[in-house]
């Protein structure tokens, strides 16, 4: 009898570290609901808002098609999509090796082993300091890469202030 | 009169019969009957039957996932929309382009839809990453499926990008000349890889026809696999709920 309540005790134990700790909940208010329909009608809602926010800025925002293509005719600058503006910043920057090659790889890497290099159980955020201002950084470099190449890139890609004091192009 | 009444009758219950056949359940009155109605339902099944109040609070996952796959449906479905006027040739693809814009009913509001939707995805699907890292959602058990989001990080990027050659215009052809070149610096494969994807060494038919492919059919699919393991595994490994 013992033995089994203990074995118990233990499995539970076991359950309860294969899945990281929660924090405390008030478990009043947090009952357990049938997601039909009030789950279900809340994604139906969001769905339905996100159509009618589309619909309507494609009716007043026009998708770019500029000139046909022309290979003998290279604007200039040339830009990759916005998307991959970071990459082509870093590649002006860096050697194309380090900027093309290693860093990019570097990155898809280690964000897939993310869940093994961070060991600390724990998911709440004043317990994740580090995790979450390294996080913070990492989205800050991206953006700023973005928005760097997107506006304050001109002329062969180089500086260029024009989109903010309003000169240049 | 009686003729009539008997005839109505009977096609009343023949469409009474055909409606209720769509569901396997009846109307969700009772709790009892709207738990059946999640769990037989084709559509609501992948959801689960009972949830916490605080797993569907909007603040927790502020819908990103939910959102990002919504917007992977629209485009979709606009996208078999511009499939039926567009060709993938050098000699075409620009003129459809034109004609879509200023020919086709709906052609131009249809466009626009596909072009910002796969704009947004591109931000919501990255939000999404940042939710699921800003909750500690990866860790045990749920390592797995985030490798398998980072993947599908990577498809949704690659298909924006495919499908950003596909207008054929002076914005495409050089937005792909540039982003091709980047691949051109990896050392023995890069080149190769390059000469792969474009099939030849410049932006041309061959290329267009490739990111066609990969755009309408390659990718989509890959991904729309990976996203039902990935719905899969989040049902199964349970989802991390409110913090
Ligand atoms: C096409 C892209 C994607 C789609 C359609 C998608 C869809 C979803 C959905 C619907 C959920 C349920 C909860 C929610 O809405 O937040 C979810 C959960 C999850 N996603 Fe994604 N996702 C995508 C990309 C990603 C990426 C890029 C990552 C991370 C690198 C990721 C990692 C996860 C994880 C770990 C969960 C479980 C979260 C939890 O239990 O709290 N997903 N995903």
């Amino acid at each position: 009898m013992a033995t089994e309540a203990r074995e118990r005790i233990e499995a539970r134990r076991r359950v309860q570290q294969r899945e990281a700790p929660l924090a405390i909940r008030d478990d009043k208010d947090d009952e357990m609901i049938v997601s039909f329909p009030e789950f279900i009608f809340k994604e139906f809602i969001v769905a339905v808002g996100m159509t009618v926010f589309l619909v309507l800025v494609s009716i007043f925002l026009q998708a770019p098609l500029l000139g046909k293509a022309n290979a003998a005719m290279t604007p200039n600058p040339s830009k990759a999509p916005w998307y991959f503006l970071g990459l082509q910043e870093l590649l002006s920057r860096f050697p194309p090796l380090m900027a093309g090659v290693a860093f990019p790889t570097f990155v898809i890497v280690l964000m897939i082993l993310v869940p093994y290099v961070d060991k600390n159980p724990s998911r709440r955020p004043a317990e994740r300091k580090l995790a979450i201002i390294l996080f913070a950084l990492y989205s800050m470099i991206a953006v700023a890469l973005v928005v760097i190449g997107t506006f304050f890139r001109g002329h062969e890609f180089t500086w260029d202030w024009g989109w903010v004091l309003g000169s240049g192009q | 009169m009686r003729l009539v009444r008997a005839a109505f009758d009977e096609i009343y219950a023949l469409l009474a019969q055909m409606v209720s056949s769509l569901f396997r359940h009846g109307l969700p009155l009772t709790d009892k009957i709207a738990a059946r109605t999640a769990l037989t339902n084709f559509v609501l099944h992948i959801h689960p039957v009972r949830v916490r109040r605080s797993w569907i609070r909007m603040s927790y996952t502020l819908c990103l996932g939910g959102l990002s796959f919504f917007l992977f449906i629209v485009l979709t479905v606009t996208g078999l929309y511009l499939m039926f006027y567009y060709v993938p040739s050098t000699g075409h693809a620009f003129q459809d382009m034109r004609d879509l814009q200023f020919v086709i009913t709906f052609g131009g509001v249809v466009r626009n839809m596909h072009r910002w939707a796969a704009h947004l995805m591109v931000i919501t699907v990255w939000l999404h990453m940042a939710r699921v890292f800003l909750t500690g959602s990866y860790k045990k058990p749920r390592e797995f499926n985030w490798a398998i989001g980072t993947t599908l990080l990577l498809i949704t990027l690659l298909l924006s990008f495919t499908g950003y050659l596909l207008p054929w215009d002076q914005l495409s052809i050089w937005a792909v000349t540039v982003g091709t070149n980047m691949a051109r610096y990896a050392p023995i494969a890069g080149p190769f890889t390059r000469y792969l994807l474009l099939g030849g060494t410049v932006v041309g038919d061959n290329a267009l026809l490739r990111f066609y492919v990969l755009h309408v059919v390659g990718l989509p699919l890959f991904g729309f696999l990976l996203m039902v393991v990935h719905f899969w595994r989040v049902r199964k490994d349970g989802f991390s709920g409110g913090l």
